[in-house]
């Protein structure tokens, strides 16, 4: 079932607040952050494609028909016991990122911000729904699922970033990568997703930590944790 | 009676001898024996009902492994191995498994494509002679929807429909279980209930709710506990013991059909037979009666017990052109916003009129309906008078719709009553017959009996049916109101069927029609009505809702009415406080970024004859200057900030406006642009706008600028300042070679650079005269090199 397009009934107005770099305390034009979320909800198309692999963790390896062999220590660490993995790409379309810069072109400076962090929510929601079909179907087989874990953070370098698309059947949703590793549309996200058995994933340590914890953005105004000392 | 299925099949397969990747259904034609032999150990520990092994075989599936073209022998073969095993001691279930796509909108699949994969893999059961269907394992309603449908074509034996739930209690797609029981009781199954994904545990739950929600048996069929993956194997960790613990309370909350999923064994089977030989007999469930309609995630219940409902109209292109060009070009962004924004001002229910002339209404309706189900989740209704739009926005419907509607007009009933009982619709009945309106309550009801009395015939019971009670303008006839009141009570009185109409007709051709909308309202929701059909934007009705639901005790001791209506005390007004003065107003204005406020403070300004270079100054420049201030310091954030400079420029909008002649003197011309191969453009956009509402003059070139064309322009415009962005490690190099070309062409102003990954030290050692790690810094790093410039000139 590798073709999924969730449905977006509501955009999380907090989440949006995050990724637009506002406080939780501050009280900031609540009319015009539900607007920027209704027109998230009225533009974006969410679409997902996922493909799962049995994963040598000795070699590193996914074994897709051209096996690919993860070379980066953080991804390696990342999938520590993983049986399968599932590699993933979402996207909510090219609508959205057209009205941000829209409305930037109209003076509209705050409701652009604020529609590009409902954007980002948008992204999030789609890969959490997608994550939720590849966790059930994994849990029919006795695995459960790590967190995702993209090209381009964390320490995995972003020029993998086509072969990872590649992987997840990304053209099947008309995602496409630039000569400089961008993912087009740009409001667009390929993971990796390990699958443990329970036994290994009750008791990873990695499993527990925080994905935040790990980026080497500490000034990232979208941390969803306090920057660790 | 307590009906026992069998228990796993894959895993008893695994065990006999199949092989990973090897189709477990080829095994019928192949390894029959094999097969006869694990039904025959699920009958002797009990089973009444044992599934056939054709949980895979349909079209779809079997096309992985090259079996497509055997779809009907591999079902024929299946029921026969059962049939071999189950002898005169049990039943055969066929069993239909999901296709493993997932349906249109939400895949690629199309509802048809399903449906047809479905019926032949069913009418293949079916004529291999099966006691029941059983559609198991599903996770998305529609999908359910399509087997249940393409069932209902290919055989009349019972089909028993289980869905899988996830452990937030709703299917992967969204259904929760009191919605798949209304939904799928009214599309025809005649045995509902759920299997696999959770243990018993966890279904206790879903059965208790669903044995409350239908009047249908309720079948469950638990894995042996959640699974674990154990040196490569899924191991299922309850005893069979364990479960059996658990089948005097699957019983007891109403399940009557009971079995297990994954990692059950004929052990767990024996042990459940056993339990359930020893239970009292089961007492008689309780009767639900109730009217509700369904979308993919909820239910709306109807009637005197429950809160009415409003149904919004709007999403209706009658009279309204640009919605009715919108739809014609195929275009749902007007749709889906006016049902976003009815469902705020309190729409539980969406009416869909796609009636727009010269258009496919049938395509459209689908869409519509398609488009509207991803987005919203209360239940729609569909208007229209075409059958062929009718019964595509029904199929396309992932609920229990309502019709709106049929009238007692022989064409009408003959074509809609058919597709409201084929698809589990709910029906609006309008008391109009071939002969005209009914004047009176007397002949409407009559009419209405007539229409019930048919629907009936058709196979619609009591609880599908909704009344209408006929709205007339009582600018024409005085009597119009009291005969449609009188017509709730009679509806309430002799036919009890929730009463549903839509409002605004009273009022036709009167002055203030949202006078005479409201107190209708009211007087006939009192009357009987529970679902009016009105425009939810209306504030006066918005008013009068509030009111009426405290009044008839729906709104439990008015909480949500005093919440909407309380008004906070205000702040005493200090009369020793003076108001500040303008300008002080106008930026405290901007700051608080004031869009609708900061224009009539500048024309009071003006009119004072305040000198707009001093606004600009003491006012304007001086908020921008705070409000940076404050973001520099953490205690504001970059949306105020923008809030603000947008306040900013409507401020100096007004200036021009009311002064066309007055010319604000530029800061300073700065250039910007992305680095060629780096398409964000977002936080270069800020900068701008940060920019021209500092006093700079911005040309910005956009994204993905290669440095040929910065070297260009920066040629052509001679910037005091050009502004790089560069946003991802593979990026940054464009920065240096971009800066170098600038030197190479003898660009003596100064350059900027920032994005997330670029940082000072970069920007040093690409050449960069400054790094700006935010748009407000790139506003002063701009201001200083400027000043810094003059000083040396």
């Amino acid at each position: 079932m590798p073709l999924y397009h969730p449905r977006l009934e509501t955009i999380d107005t907090d989440e949006t607040r995050r990724y637009a770099g506002l406080s939780g305390e501050v009280d900031f034009a609540p009319a015009l952050l539900n607007e920027a979320c209704t027109l998230a909800q009225l533009l974006a198309i969410p679409k997902g494609v996922w493909q799962t692999y049995v994963y040598d963790q000795d070699a590193h390896t996914i074994l897709s028909p051209t096996p690919f062999i993860l070379t980066a220590d953080s991804i390696i660490k990342h999938l520590s016991g993983a049986y399968e993995i599932a590699v993933m790409a979402v996207t909510i379309g090219l609508s959205l990122e057209q009205e941000v810069s829209n409305l930037f072109s109209k003076n509209q400076y705050t409701l652009g911000l604020l529609l590009d962090a409902a954007g980002t929510t948008a992204v999030e929601a789609t890969c959490d729904a997608v994550s939720s079909v590849i966790a059930g179907q994994a849990a029919r087989a006795g695995l459960t699922v790590g967190r995702r874990f993209s090209p381009g953070y964390s320490g995995w370098p972003i020029d993998v970033q086509p072969e990872i698309l590649a992987l997840a059947t990304g053209a099947a949703i008309e995602l496409s990568v630039t000569d400089t590793k961008m993912l087009v549309p740009r409001k667009s996200v390929t993971a990796v997703i390990g699958l443990y058995p329970y036994s290994q994933a009750l008791g990873l340590p990695h499993q527990q930590a925080l994905a935040c914890d790990n980026c080497g953005q500490p000034a990232c105004q979208a941390r969803k944790e306090p920057t660790r000392q | 009676m307590i009906n026992i299925f069998d228990g796993a099949m894959g895993t008893m397969l695994h065990q006999a001898g199949l092989k990973p990747g090897q189709c477990p259904e080829s095994w019928n034609i192949e390894q029959q024996q094999k097969i006869v032999a694990i039904h025959r150990q699920y009958v002797q520990a009990g089973a009444t009902i044992i599934e056939t092994n054709t949980f895979g075989a349909n079209r779809i599936k079997l096309a992985h492994y090259g079996l497509a073209e055997k779809t009907a022998a591999l079902n024929a073969a299946g029921v026969a191995a059962a049939r071999q095993a189950a002898g005169s001691y049990a039943k055969v279930a066929g069993s239909v498994g999901p296709t493993g796509k997932f349906i249109a909108p939400l895949g690629e699949l199309t509802f048809d494509e399903a449906y047809n994969a479905f019926f032949e893999q069913i009418q293949s059961l079916d004529n291999a002679r099966v006691d029941y269907i059983i559609i198991e394992t599903i996770i998305d309603i529609q999908e359910m929807r399509a087997a249940l449908l393409a069932g209902k074509a290919a055989t009349s034996k019972p089909i028993i429909c289980q869905l899988s739930f996830d452990a937030d209690g709703r299917t992967v797609t969204g259904t929760d279980p009191r919605t798949a029981a209304i939904t799928l009781e009214a599309l025809g199954a005649s045995v509902i209930g759920a299997n696999c994904s959770l243990g018993p545990a966890e279904l206790l739950a879903v059965v208790e709710t669903m044995a409350q929600s239908c009047n249908l048996p309720i079948s469950v069929q638990p894995n042996a506990g959640m699974p674990e993956l154990v040196n490569g194997q899924t191991i299922f960790p309850m005893q069979a013991d364990e479960m059996a613990t658990w089948i005097p309370k699957l019983t007891a909350a109403g399940a009557t059909f009971i079995g297990g999923c994954c990692g059950t064994t004929p052990l767990h089977i024996k042990t459940i037979r056993q339990v359930v030989d020893s239970l009292p007999k089961e007492s008689q469930r309780s009767q639900h009666s109730f009217t509700a309609l369904t979308s993919r995630t909820r239910s709306v219940f109807l009637g005197p017990r429950y809160c009415p409902v409003i149904i919004g109209e709007r999403i209706n292109p009658t009279g309204r052109k640009s919605l009715a060009k919108d739809i014609k070009e195929g275009s749902f962004i007007s749709v889906k916003k006016e049902a976003l924004a009815q469902i705020q001002a309190g729409a539980g229910i969406l009416d869909v009129n796609m009636g727009v002339p010269g258009i496919d209404q049938a395509i459209i309706m689908k869409q519509a309906i398609d488009e509207l189900s991803l987005l919203v989740d209360v239940p729609l209704a569909i208007d229209t008078t075409d059958p062929a739009a009718l019964e595509a926005g029904l199929k396309a419907y992932p609920g229990r719709a309502l019709i709106n509607s049929v009238t007692a007009e022989k064409a009408r009933l003959d074509s809609f009553l058919p597709l409201a009982k084929k698809y589990g619709a709910a029906v609006l009945c309008l008391p109009l017959s071939d002969s005209g309106i009914p004047l009176t309550a007397i002949e409407r009801i009559k009419v209405a009996k007539e229409i019930v009395a048919i629907a009936k015939e058709h196979g619609l019971n009591h609880y599908d049916l909704l009344l209408d009670a006929l709205v007339m303008t009582i600018a024409t006839d005085g009597r119009a109101a009291a005969e449609t009141l009188q017509t709730l009570k009679l509806y309430r009185e002799q036919l009890g069927c929730p009463a549903v109409m839509g409002l605004s007709n009273v009022s036709f051709g009167l002055p203030r029609r949202d006078l005479i909308n409201a107190a209708f309202c009211t007087m006939a929701l009192s009357a009987g009505l529970d679902a009016p059909i009105l425009n939810p934007f209306d504030p006066l009705m918005q008013d009068m809702w509030s009111a009426a639901t405290a009044i008839s005790g729906h709104d439990n001791q008015a909480v949500l009415y005093s919440k909407k209506y309380v008004t906070m005390p205000t702040k005493p007004i200090d009369a020793t406080t003076n108001t500040p003065d303008i300008l002080t107003q106008i930026r405290q204005s901007v700051i608080n970024g004031e869009t609708t406020g900061v224009a009539p403070l500048i024309r009071q300004a003006l009119a004072e004859n305040i000198n707009p270079l001093i606004i600009t100054e003491q006012a304007l420049t001086a908020a921008m200057n705070e409000i940076g201030q404050a973001f520099g310091q953490g205690r504001c954030y970059l949306p105020q900030v923008l809030l603000s400079a947008e306040t900013m420029r409507l401020a100096f909008n007004t200036i021009k406006e009311v002064l066309p002649a007055h010319t604000v003197q530029s800061l300073g011309t700065v250039l910007l642009a992305t680095v060629k191969g780096d398409i964000h453009d977002l936080g270069k956009n800020i900068v701008a706008a940060l920019l021209e509402n500092n006093g700079f003059s911005v040309i910005d070139l956009g994204k993905d600028v290669p440095p040929e064309t910065i070297v260009t322009a920066a040629q052509k415009h001679r910037p005091d300042i050009v502004g790089l962005c560069a946003l991802m490690t593979t990026t940054l190099p464009q920065v240096d070679i971009t800066i170098n070309f600038l030197k190479a062409a003898g660009f003596t102003g100064n350059t900027i650079v920032g994005g997330a990954v670029l940082t000072e030290s970069y920007a040093q050692q690409a050449g960069a005269d400054a790094y700006a790690a935010n748009g407000v810094t790139a506003v002063n790093i701009a201001k200083q090199l400027l000043s810094n410039a003059k000083e040396l000139r």
